[in-house]
């Protein structure tokens, strides 16, 4: 599918061929123009978003296009985080963030390496065993957990939207470090259990050190995953004080009015998006690297 | 705040004993039975660090899988609204489910829709761009980057909210967009009377097969073509918010893209080269050589994009949450089990919306297999 693979430049092209160039051209240069017009569309609601946030009122809610801002100006941010309650929100949303994802990161690390680099009787029937749980929707499970997390008192805490993470929630996660790990030669856990290592020393100081980049992988799907979560906090989280940022972001549009004071809340937005974009800019090398090396596992 | 933050860090402080307790207990059985049945003490060492490092995940697997799973499964023959106890009522809430329950089928044909036609949109597209970035071109990794970045805020609510307003009929940015165009340039004006028309056919066709009324259909079949000021109404109009939602699934695409460009990037470059010589053009190799080549991963994109239509969520949330009047026409699944279940504690009745969800899945998959042997070649 190459355009240009076959054409080697001479300088003593017929015209033919000086004909076939300029139409190679043409090519290229179509299909820069596609790929940065998708770019461009791809990015827009971002785009849009940062500049509507610096717009007036009025030029938000324009009926002819405002493309920019006509100054630079922080109303809007300066009004949205002199808020008690999005300040509040944007504190809850790193806590439980923070707490789920290093509470899944450090059960599923543990689980895998008992899947990959020890041996025991069962290991397979249960590895199995997690597999098949990845056809479980999530949804599916919902309400019992409900119920239980009821009897237990936790609604209208973080307790279900944490805590159960810390038991290696996650099988595509615990697959994805797995394969991982398996990759590791044998020999220096061998090695290490003839200096007399237990097996947790052989976790900690070998094993540990040499899954960082797979580690980061999991970490960002699961930072992703608990940022951008919507469904469970709206389940259990039913006062305004606890609210996460996707919940207490989105209820800034009052369906009472038919025009929405759309510079601040797109401020909103985009600190929202902020943390995401940041995590995206340092690691997305690292990442699209992986699952364009993995393939399919992704 | 900071209470609440107190209390779910005791109770995670707690949850680590308990399962370290756990890890311990089993481990130590397993040590025990290894033992028993005169196992090396290397190999006994072994055995209870597997059960031990395993204990997080098997504690979890019952408490929070296999103990809801049975329970829902009782729970869905019950009449149980919280906090009263369950009752016994057998099939009622399936037959309720399936038979006279409308705003379910309708999520489930709204859901079918965005399968339907949402999916493959989305997975030609993904196609298109990875066709794009699999030339020579420099910058690859900036477009790459470019196109995945909605896969991280493709479904954080408060980011959607962009696409709220940029779909605003009156002043959001893509109606105005529109309108410049044609004024720009006037015969872009029937192109977009005619994708009004089909879109607003296509859907009253659905909503009448919906909702068994088609009249709604006669009026835009008898109105014709659209007025020459006519705008899409993306979040106004039942006829509008699927093709809404499918824009905003069509714009996170950006995971089957990586998907096709590393299946892309598998194909051997002798085969093209091979087909060139022997006189194929560029299409005859895209049909017959790349697509079937690329067959293990379309399989796998349909696979799991099935499965993340099917589970949609944040996205009707977003649409639908300030506008009732829309949400028969557009709500998913997941979003009536969320309505229906949590606005009134309906265990019961959600536990058999899930296991109906759960076993629609599991059905869709399982075919889904079957049908691979019919297309998907891992070799040619």
């Amino acid at each position: 599918m190459e355009v240009g693979a076959m054409v080697p430049s001479r300088p003593w092209a017929s015209p033919a061929q000086r004909l076939r160039r300029v139409g190679i051209g043409l090519l290229y240069g179509a299909l820069y123009f596609a790929l940065s017009a998708g770019a461009l569309a791809t990015m827009f609601p971002l785009i849009w978003m940062i500049l509507t946030s610096f717009k007036t009122f009025e030029e938000a809610n324009a009926p002819q296009i405002v493309w920019l801002p006509s100054a630079l100006r922080w109303e809007a941010y300066r009004a949205i985080l002199s808020r008690p309650e999005f300040l509040r929100a944007f504190a809850n949303s790193v806590f439980v963030t923070a707490l789920a994802v290093g509470g899944t990161l450090a059960s599923i690390t543990v689980v895998a390496y008992a899947f990959s680099r020890l041996e025991w009787p069962g290991r397979d029937v249960v590895f199995i065993l997690m597999l098949s749980t990845m056809m479980i929707p999530p949804q599916a499970l919902i309400v019992p957990q409900y119920v239980f997390f009821n009897k237990l008192r936790w609604i209208g805490t973080y307790n279900p939207i944490t805590i159960p993470g810390f038991f290696a929630g996650g099988a595509a996660l615990v697959f994805l470090l797995r394969q991982f790990m398996r990759q590791i030669p044998k020999d220096l856990d061998e090695a290490a259990r003839i200096d007399g290592a237990s097996h947790w020393q052989i976790f900690w100081h070998i094993i540990l050190p040499l899954c960082r980049p797979a580690l980061a992988t999991a970490a960002i799907f699961l930072f992703v995953a608990h940022w951008n979560s919507l469904l469970q906090p709206l389940i259990y989280l039913q006062t305004t004080s606890l609210y996460t940022l996707p919940i207490y972001v989105t209820s800034l549009v009052n369906p009472q009015q038919t025009v929405q004071p759309w510079p601040s809340i797109m401020a909103a937005s985009f600190i929202t998006a902020l943390p995401l974009i940041v995590v995206f800019l340092l690691l997305q090398r690292h990442l699209i690297g992986g699952i364009v090396l993995s393939g399919m596992k992704g | 705040m900071v209470r609440a933050y107190l209390y779910t860090l005791i109770w995670a402080a707690g949850t680590v004993v308990f399962i370290l307790l756990c890890s311990l207990a089993m481990g130590g059985a397993a040590r025990l039975l290894a033992k028993w049945r005169g196992l090396s003490r290397n190999r006994q060492e072994e055995v209870f660090a597997g059960y031990a490092f395993a204990a997080p995940w098997i504690v979890g697997f019952v408490i929070f899988v296999v103990a809801p799973t049975l329970a829902s499964l009782y729970w869905s023959f019950t009449s149980y609204r919280l906090p009263a106890p369950p009752v016994f009522v057998g099939l009622a809430n399936y037959l309720k489910l399936l038979l006279r329950d409308m705003d379910f089928r309708a999520a489930l044909l709204n859901t079918l829709y965005l399968t339907v036609f949402g999916l493959p949109a989305q997975m030609v597209v993904a196609l298109a761009l990875a066709l794009l970035l699999n030339q020579r071109i420099r910058g690859r990794g900036l477009y790459r980057a470019a196109f995945y970045m909605p896969v991280f805020l493709g479904t954080n609510a408060a980011v959607l909210l962009s696409w709220v307003f940029m779909l605003n009929a009156n002043t959001g940015f893509l109606n105005q967009i529109l309108r410049l165009s044609i004024k720009v340039f006037p015969p872009l004006r029937i192109l977009m009377q005619i994708f009004i028309f089909v879109i607003e056919v296509s859907n009253a066709a659905f909503l009448g097969v919906q909702t068994g009324n088609f009249t709604l259909l006669q009026r835009v079949w008898q109105t014709g073509l659209p007025g020459p000021e006519r705008v899409p109404l993306w979040l106004e109009h039942p006829l509008w918010i699927k093709a809404a939602i499918i824009l905003l699934m069509v714009w996170s695409c950006g995971n089957m893209m990586l998907i096709y460009l590393a299946a892309l990037s598998n194909i051997p470059r002798e085969l093209q080269e091979a087909a060139e010589v022997d006189g194929a053009g560029p299409w005859q190799r895209f049909w017959h050589i790349t697509l079937p080549l690329l067959s293990p991963a379309t399989f796998y994109n349909l696979i799991v994009g099935l499965i993340a239509t099917m589970q949609m969520f944040e996205q009707p949330y977003v649409l639908l949450r300030d506008r009732p009047t829309l949400a028969q026409a557009g709500h998913t699944v997941v979003y009536y089990l969320w309505r229906a279940t949590f606005r009134f504690n309906e265990i019961g009745y959600g536990a058999a919306i899930s296991w109906v969800l759960t076993v629609l899945i599991m059905i869709i998959t399982l075919i889904q297999f079957r049908l691979e042997r019919r297309w998907v070649h891992y070799e040619l």
